[in-house]
């Protein structure tokens, strides 16, 4: 006896508490092995030192109290971390399978989740994000936008009309107006809101979501418009989306362009959603009308630019699959917690 | 719009086959929405924008697709043959007004026999969507889907004096209009009128009473162009819309009625054995000026992005009519009558665009010359707003933003209320016609009806925006409304007050609006007694929170009670200072509890402003521990046990300083409020 066997039991303790591999019933055994009360290894360790020569208890004592730390640290460090396994159960094994205990969960609106996720692609490209009133006046929803009174492109925007001859805004575009008044180009803005038609239907809301954007400067480009468009639509549905410009009218902007994707649902084959077309139309665009840039002030020879909107309400039941758009507004927190 | 596609190839020579025609139609800007089988051929339903009246009829379109697609369009041809007779003889054309007509041609044709048209038109007529009627009608009708220009026959014997003339209504005529019903003429109203009485809406559709009938011999024949805005507005103020209203009101071929009239005259003839009266009588006040545009090819090049060559520009302007005389990088195109939208060089560049197209222009993102992208205050804020609710268990939800006026009406004077409320003048719905003050109406309606939906606990939000009107005009301002209804968020209890204000003040701290106040109030929406208005440090009232008065709920219809909150986010965002940082503490506090017995008409912030103001600079923290109530206490006492929380700022406090004060403060408190401690 000595300090030897100190050293064989040190080894020992750790193997065996290594291959306990912190189960709570192995971390036990071990502990009752050695520092057992009644049959402990450590007891007869200790009992040993009566035995010893006095020269050499003063070495051995001082081993066999460093073993002691050892074991009681290590025994309470592994029993801390050990958790119940092995074939038994017993009262301290949890049912991993049962549901957890969480605090409650919100979740935000399908509508406002595209909207920021549209925001954050133009926010990557270097475009501001602006908002406006919902109320607007007869000059920045129509006159600016180069819609004079009965013009026939009023016949298309249902308008609701409010008095002092203020209007429900029926777009975000006058939003372009405003900040085109009031600050010099460059701009490169994008503007989410609310805008309001007096229409319902399966496919109307007389409330509904969209977002705008509009770049100012010198030298912009159709090639420009057509990039752009390209990027976010890529970015927001997936790169192998095809995009297709077809020509149209806008009063506020000329040439204009409906934009089209390729069918998310069919891969082009023709489907409900795009009936049969393979193409969904997406969003309107195009080349900033001289006449708005006069209407606000900036010099049309100097500065060209492009305009889009697209309907985020749109764009979020394409993403999520939703088939009525007044689902949207029936204030149902079971759909909404479908995205928490 | 429906065209008969088969009349549309055959007005092109040298065309591809129908599904490339289509594409390009499609590609320069009209498309083809749907082609579907229709009698003996397709119909295609086609997009024609509002700015392209030329376009809205199988020769215009043709126009369009030969360019397109490199073909040409086939000359139209007819043979017209005229009797000795002058149509000057039978039948007059006066225009009173030269501002609602600008021309006027008419023709006179003898002897008509009652007829069906043939059928080859018919089915063309019925596959562009128009229900064939007899030989005459079908033949304008006819003229109008080749060409565009909208005619009328009128049964001679029934125009009073053999006179037509084109002016504006008087207030108080009437007419009874091709569809049988009578209608009432405002003044300035565009009218054709015998020698005696209006006999048709110019521009609009004709009058029973000279209608063309079985017994008709002698018919006239009206092709004219009338003012679009005057056609426009009597059409909107008669409620009618018509295949000719919707051509004038966006603009017609001034130059066009000569070429239609005789088309129109030639196939009567054809049809019904009549004869045509020598001579077209055209009354013109004005002819019409063509006007001139011009652009470059370098423009066009630096505009697309794209390298543009002149000989391609003036390929797609002889394409189109436009007659084009190139001077080097220049050119310059005469502008004819039928383009009413080619009115400035934009227009024309437009023009290159289509039809160079856009797939061919290489996508090119621009340079960026401005800084990073930022959002508005307005949009961090109301965002930052909403994650503060979903943080707090919440879900979104989206309700209308005009309320039912008796909803509406609950709201004056209450403290939800910013102003006078402004109504819609033309409601979809009556229950939809004013805009809303507050989001909890919408709020209420949302918990109804996920009651209706079986939902037991209900903790929704919206954020949106509410309207009223201000000194200087319409205002608005974003606002937060919650609503629980059930469970408690936390624990296993129904919700109570201190739920509902728990998740507010989480909502607040995640604003960071700081020292927000609460004060008993908030009635009528809010129960008497369980509801709070919020007041910020700089006295702004910003919102109110509570339990729904049985009153509120009884109007919804609801049974279940119903805790709610507003907050007004733009009156909080005055007063959200920017986050700052505090030095860290460097010497540890000390705590010391104290348990005060006193009134319940005490409340917890008077209590603890109280103590806040005996206590000494060194007190960092009062914060709850508990109240109790019940037993062995006298009634309308209850137990409050505070923790105050010590600390210096330059040594470490001992307990017996912090005992002093604690005894110092409990006597203070006991002469200032009369509680005692337990």
């Amino acid at each position: 006896m000595g300090l030897e066997r100190l050293e064989e039991v040190r080894s020992a303790f750790l193997a065996d508490l290594d291959a306990a591999a912190g189960v709570l019933e192995a971390v036990e055994r071990v502990r009752i092995t050695y520092a057992g009360r009644k049959s402990g290894i450590l007891l007869e360790l200790t009992a040993a030192l009566r035995e010893l020569p006095n020269e050499a208890k003063r070495d051995y004592g001082r081993a066999l109290n460093e073993l002691k730390k050892l074991v009681e640290s290590s025994l309470k460090e592994a029993k801390s971390h050990a958790s119940s396994g092995g074939a038994s159960k017993t009262a301290d094994q949890v049912d991993v399978t049962l549901p957890g205990r969480t605090s409650p969960r919100g979740a935000e609106h399908p509508v406002h989740l595209v909207r920021r996720r549209i925001e954050e692609i133009f926010l990557r490209m270097g475009y501001d994000v602006e908002s406006g009133p919902e109320i607007e006046d007869d000059w920045h929803n129509f006159e600016a936008l180069n819609i004079p009174p009965d013009h026939p492109a009023r016949d298309d925007q249902d308008t609701f009309y409010l008095p002092g001859g203020n209007v429900l805004r029926t777009h975000t575009s006058p939003v372009q107006a405003r900040v085109m008044e009031s600050r010099k180009p460059p701009i490169r803005i994008v503007v989410p809101g609310r805008v309001y038609r007096r229409d319902s239907d399966l496919r109307h809301s007389p409330m509904f979501h969209q977002i705008e954007g509009l770049v100012v400067d010198e030298g912009i480009t159709v090639g420009n418009l057509k990039a752009t468009l390209e990027t976010f639509l890529h970015a927001l549905f997936s790169d192998d989306l095809e995009v297709r410009l077809r020509p149209s009218y806008f009063p506020f902007t000329e040439p204009s362009a409906e934009v089209d994707i390729s069918c998310i649902f069919c891969d082009m084959k023709g489907c409900g959603v795009c009936s049969g077309s393979g193409w969904i139309e997406i969003l309107g665009s195009g080349m900033v009308d001289p006449r708005v840039f006069e209407a606000v002030g900036i010099d049309p020879e100097r500065y060209t630019g492009f305009a889009f909107g697209l309907g985020l309400d749109r764009v979020a039941m394409l993403q999520y699959g939703i088939p009525d758009l007044r689902q949207l507004f029936a204030g149902d927190q079971r759909l909404t917690r479908q995205f928490e | 719009m429906k065209f008969d596609a088969a009349w549309l190839m055959d007005l092109l020579t040298g065309a591809p086959g129908a599904d490339e025609v289509a594409d390009r139609l499609t590609a320069s800007g009209f498309l083809v929405e749907l082609r579907e089988e229709g009698d003996g051929g397709e119909v295609w339903d086609i997009e024609t924008t509002t700015n392209r009246p030329d376009t809205m009829n199988h020769r215009g379109l043709a126009r369009e697709a030969a360019v397109a697609t490199g073909a040409k369009v086939r000359p139209l041809e007819f043979n017209l043959e005229e009797t000795d007779e002058s149509a000057a003889d039978f039948a007059s054309v006066e225009i009173a007004d030269p501002t609602m007509c600008t021309r006027f041609c008419a023709r006179v044709i003898k002897g008509v026999a009652p007829a069906e048209s043939p059928e080859w038109m018919q089915r063309r007529l019925a596959n562009a969507g128009v229900r064939p009627i007899s030989a005459i009608v079908d033949v304008t009708n006819y003229v109008l889907s080749e060409l565009g220009q909208p005619l009328h026959a009128y049964d001679l014997a029934k125009v009073g004096g053999a006179k037509l003339i084109a002016r504006r209504a008087e207030a108080g005529e009437r007419l009874v209009t091709l569809d049988g019903e009578t209608r009432k003429l405002e003044a300035g109203m565009p009218v054709i009128a015998d020698a005696y009485e209006v006999v048709g809406l110019g521009g609009i559709m004709g009058g029973a009473d000279s209608e063309i009938g079985d017994d008709t011999v002698d018919v006239v024949l009206e092709a004219a162009n009338f003012d679009a805005l005057t056609v426009r507005r009597a059409a909107r103020k008669l409620g009618m819309h018509t295949e000719a209203s919707h051509r004038f009101e966006r603009g017609a071929d001034p130059d066009l009625p000569p070429l239609a009239i005789d088309y129109a005259a030639a196939l009567i003839a054809e049809f019904t054995g009549g004869t045509v009266c020598e001579g077209r009588i055209d009354v013109r006040p004005r002819p019409y000026e063509a006007h001139q545009l011009q652009t470059t090819s370098e423009k066009v090049s630096r505009f697309m992005g794209l390298d543009v060559t002149m000989d391609r520009m003036a390929e797609i302007a002889t394409g189109l009519e436009l007659e084009p005389v190139v001077d080097g990088d220049t050119v310059t195109v005469t502008v004819p009558s039928f383009r009413v939208d080619l009115e400035r060089e934009a227009d024309l560049i437009e023009e290159f665009v289509r039809h160079i197209g856009f797939e061919a222009v290489p996508s090119q993102l621009p340079v960026l010359s401005t800084p990073p992208g930022r959002r508005n205050p307005n949009w961090e804020l109301v965002d930052r707003a909403r994650d503060a609710a979903v943080a707090g268990g919440l879900a979104e939800t989206m309700n209308w933003s005009f309320i039912d006026p008796s909803a509406d009406a609950m709201l004056d004077g209450t403290v939800l209320c910013p102003g006078p409320s402004i109504g819609l003048d033309n409601p979809l719905a009556s229950t939809q016609a004013i805009m809303r003050r507050s989001l909890l109406p919408g709020l209420m309606t949302a918990v109804r009806d996920n009651l209706n939906q079986g939902e037991r606990t209900i903790a929704i939000f919206e954020q949106g925006r509410v309207f009223w009107l201000a000194d200087d005009g319409p205002a608005e301002s974003e606002r937060l409304a919650l609503a629980l209804v059930g469970s408690a968020p936390v624990g296993d209890g129904v919700v109570e007050f201190a739920d509902l204000k728990g998740v507010v003040e989480g909502l607040l701290d995640r604003l960071g609006l700081p020292e927000v106040q609460w004060r008993r109030g908030g009635t009528p929406w809010l129960t008497e007694g369980q509801g709070a208005v919020l007041r910020t440090g700089g006295d702004r009232v910003i919102g109110c929170v509570g339990k729904v008065a049985d009153s509120i709920t009884k109007k919804w219809d609801i049974k279940t009670a119903v805790f709610a909150a507003e907050l007004d986010l733009t009156l909080a965002a005055e007063e959200i200072p920017l986050q700052q940082f505090e030095e860290l503490p460097r010497f540890p506090a000390v705590t010391a509890d104290m348990t005060i017995e006193h009134s319940t008409s005490l409340d917890y912030a008077e209590l603890t402003e109280t103590v806040r103001g005996l206590a000494g600079d060194q007190v960092e923290a009062i914060d709850l521990v508990g109240r109790f109530a019940g037993k062995g206490l006298p009634s309308g006492s209850v137990r409050t046990t505070i923790r105050m929380t010590y600390r210096a700022g330059d040594r470490s406090l001992t307990q017996a300083e912090v005992n002093e004060q604690q005894e110092a403060l409990r006597q203070g408190l006991s002469d200032r409020l009369g509680v005692s401690f337990a």
